[in-house]
């Protein structure tokens, strides 16, 4: 077999990989859904590209739009950068499969690299750019201009993938590594926008502009910057690729929690036990859990410290987000990671009901979270402590019970402790989430509506305690459901491990 | 505790993996079931355990239809493959959360503990490992052991010789006939191994296709010579 045919055969597996993925496989919707994603984005972002060049027109006096948008590739670029979490993979995930077959591992390597670093999700962005450079760029510079130009943009988010790439390895390595690329956006973004001028504006200008003429210098300088990116990922995916094939995880554990204190609950103390041991010793939850707190107490300090989210419906959002958040990521997910052991669950008595139990116990117990971190708000007037005590009511009493009807029908599993690329949900999962968020801000707006302030959200907070105080019942109904629908989730569960 | 098997079918698609009319297993009997690969051994295991759902037919345990009430499983032990085992715990903790769920003392844990000192030859408890990071063998070890952690007296286990090393081979037969003995239940177990299936089974059904197409008395071992004439061996 020539090195050609294998590098088919490789792409070949990989584009298998992805359409048989179990989630997708069996799930016809999702197929749509990802379809009608792509289209919506790519739609949005043409519609962009087209309306762009007219409001970068008048902007600065006598800047062409084309410059405006070329001191903004900062900002693409890390919005890129972030994006790539959701979406691709590193090389030493994908070579595994083959690391004990007779292929060379650095062969393997440079097909992969070449493959994600070059791959034609770098050309998303061209739905912005394409429709932006005929409208300005094109008519002021002509073809070959823009042709050049588009080449520039594209080298640069293939650098980005690059950038990503080298990140995401290191951060498999380690989650605080995630600080590194964090830190240096923030300091970016701290130049960029703290003095009275942006100091790296006109050099990026042009750097663009630069690129756009043809100036050979400059691309030589792309040229070598890839070259180097490309050899330091080379470099270090081959050391990763042993680890991932060792999965060299930390075997020995350095301390085990008793939590002796849920011992006087009983058979519900050992699931509370269980569902706080599966948040902090799985990667993929953990990082949930922690991207969760950080986005509560980011928006919360906006809100705190700045004026941006002073109307009233980002204020609603925010304190609603912050309850909202942190439950909705596993809740509307549920039983979907139970998946792994349901075997082991369900051939015990009514473990999924102590289960059911021990989840809505410990995550009304989490809302404590957002109730202190949004004190400070209340304290400056920011937000009322009314609508405080509303959504924390209301989420635990009526946004809970709803996310946790999903245990009756969620029934794909989902990997403890891997990291997983392209999670959408189905569309239950999704039309719960929307609902979840907007419900909420609904209600109350009627009751306000109807009966005046603070009565919207004293409503939310009766409404709430209502539900809390009909647990037991509406667990118990849950439970019941999911018992007549056990071997059909047992089954999905199965399948998708 | 008896095992009745009534008119049980399941299929997956076209291909049809359990179909059994009618088959008993006296309480306190040891049932080996054999078969090649496919011939739907886990997938009547698995029925059994209300796992998955027959197309027609009943499995009862006592006078109890394991798919309408849970009250069997608080007499039933079993252990089929990892998916019974939750690996983010440590085997200390995981034998710990099932004996605390089943209203067992740690005092009773640790008894029932000692009797396995020798088959879990000190690598599965007391080890600082979550089971994900343990080896096959002791996943298996450790599944078994959690199995009968609750004296059941219904023992199902699938392939429970599989990962293991002789001496812990040769440990488990021992311990599975003694408990046998010991406790009057009713133990199933199916395998690969025509030997120690042998060995420690009086009674050996034979698998195919989903069919039980053949019920071997083996009170002193003569079963051998007909599995491995059928088996080509």
């Amino acid at each position: 077999m020539t090195r050609y045919q294998l590098y088919k055969l490789i792409r070949r597996n990989d584009s298998l990989k992805d359409e048989r993925h179990p989630m997708l496989e069996k799930n016809r919707f999702m197929k749509m859904l990802a379809i009608f994603m792509f289209l919506y984005y790519a739609a949005i972002l043409v519609l962009m590209g087209v309306m762009l060049p007219m409001g970068f027109r008048g902007m600065y006096n006598g800047v062409s739009a084309f410059h405006v948008m070329d001191g903004l590739v900062l900002y693409l670029l890390m919005t890129d950068f972030w994006m790539r979490f959701m979406l691709q993979e590193t090389p030493a995930q994908r070579g595994r499969p083959y690391a004990l077959l007779p292929i060379r591992r650095s062969f393997l390597m440079h097909v992969y690299l070449f493959s994600s670093g070059f791959s034609l999700g770098n050309l998303f962005w061209g739905f912005l750019l394409v429709p932006f450079g005929l409208l300005a760029v094109m008519p002021l510079l002509g073809w070959c201009a823009l042709l050049r130009w588009l080449l520039a943009w594209w080298l640069l988010f293939i650098i980005n993938g690059f950038c990503y790439l080298y990140v995401r390895t290191l951060i498999s390595r380690h989650i605080l590594w995630v600080l590194l690329p964090a830190a240096i956006h923030a300091a970016l973004l701290f130049i960029m926008l703290w003095p009275e001028e942006n100091i790296l504006d006109i050099p990026l200008t042009e750097m663009m502009y630069q690129l756009t003429l043809g100036n050979v210098l400059y691309y030589l300088a792309i040229a070598a910057l890839l070259a180097i990116l490309y050899w330091a990922n080379y470099r270090l995916q081959m050391t990763m690729v042993y680890n991932e094939v060792a999965q060299k995880e930390e075997v020995e554990m350095k301390h085990t929690t008793e939590m002796s204190y849920l011992n006087r609950y009983g058979a519900l103390g050992e699931y509370l036990k269980l569902e706080m041991k599966m948040r902090m010793r799985n990667k993929t939850i953990r990082l949930q859990f922690l991207t969760l707190l950080g986005m509560m107490i980011l928006l919360s300090g906006l809100l705190y410290f700045t004026d941006i989210y002073d109307n009233g419906f980002m204020k609603s959002f925010i304190c609603l987000y912050d309850y909202v958040g942190l439950g909705m990521t596993m809740l509307i997910s549920i039983m979907c990671h139970e998946g792994n052991y349901i075997d082991g669950l369900m051939s015990r008595r009514e473990s999924i009901l102590q289960l059911l139990y021990a989840k809505f116990y410990f995550n009304s117990v989490v809302l404590l979270l957002p109730f202190c971190l949004l004190i400070p708000l209340m304290i400056i007037g920011k937000i009322s402590v009314w609508m405080n005590l509303g959504y924390l009511f209301f989420t635990a009493g009526v946004l809970y019970p709803i996310c946790f009807q999903m245990a009756v029908y969620n029934k794909e599993t989902l990997p403890l402790n891997q990291k997983l690329t392209s999670k959408q949900g189905n569309w239950v999962q999704q039309l719960v989430s929307i609902m979840m968020l907007f419900l909420p801000i609904g209600v109350e707006k009627v009751f306000t509506l109807l009966l005046g302030n603070p009565w919207g959200f004293v409503m939310l907070a009766v409404l709430g305690i209502v539900g809390l105080s009909l647990h037991q019942w509406w667990l118990r109904n849950i439970y019941d459901r999911f018992m007549l629908r056990r071997h059909v989730n047992m089954e999905g569960f199965r399948a998708s491990r | 505790m008896d095992i009745t098997i009534e008119n049980l079918k399941k299929s997956f698609g076209e291909k049809v993996a359990v179909n059994i009319d009618g088959f008993q297993i006296k309480s306190g009997e040891m049932l080996g079931l054999v078969g090649n690969n496919g011939a739907g051994k886990s997938t009547l295991f698995r029925l059994m355990l209300d796992l998955i759902k027959a197309d027609t037919g009943r499995v009862l345990m006592g006078d109890t239809d394991v798919s309408t009430t849970e009250d069997w499983k608080d007499w039933t032990g079993a252990y089929i493959d990892e998916s019974f085992l939750i690996d983010y715990l440590t085997p200390d903790e995981y034998l710990q959360f099932i004996a605390r769920i089943s209203g067992r003392s740690d005092e009773e844990l640790q008894s029932f503990l000692a009797d396995f000192e020798h088959f879990m030859a000190g690598e599965v408890v007391g080890q600082k490992k979550l089971i994900r990071n343990l080896s096959a063998g002791n996943k298996q070890k450790l599944g078994i052991v959690a199995a009968m952690l609750l004296h059941p007296q219904v023992l199902i286990l699938d392939e429970p010789f599989n990962f293991l090393d002789p001496s812990s081979q040769n440990a488990i037969k021992h311990l599975l006939t003694q408990y046998n003995q010991t406790a009057g239940a009713t133990i199933l177990v199916s395998s690969h191994n025509l030997q120690h299936t042998v060995d420690i089974c009086p009674r050996i059904a034979l698998l195919e296709h989903g069919v039980i197409i053949r019920d071997i008395a083996n009170q002193n071992g003569e079963a051998i010579a007909e599995l491995e004439n059928y088996f080509e061996v």
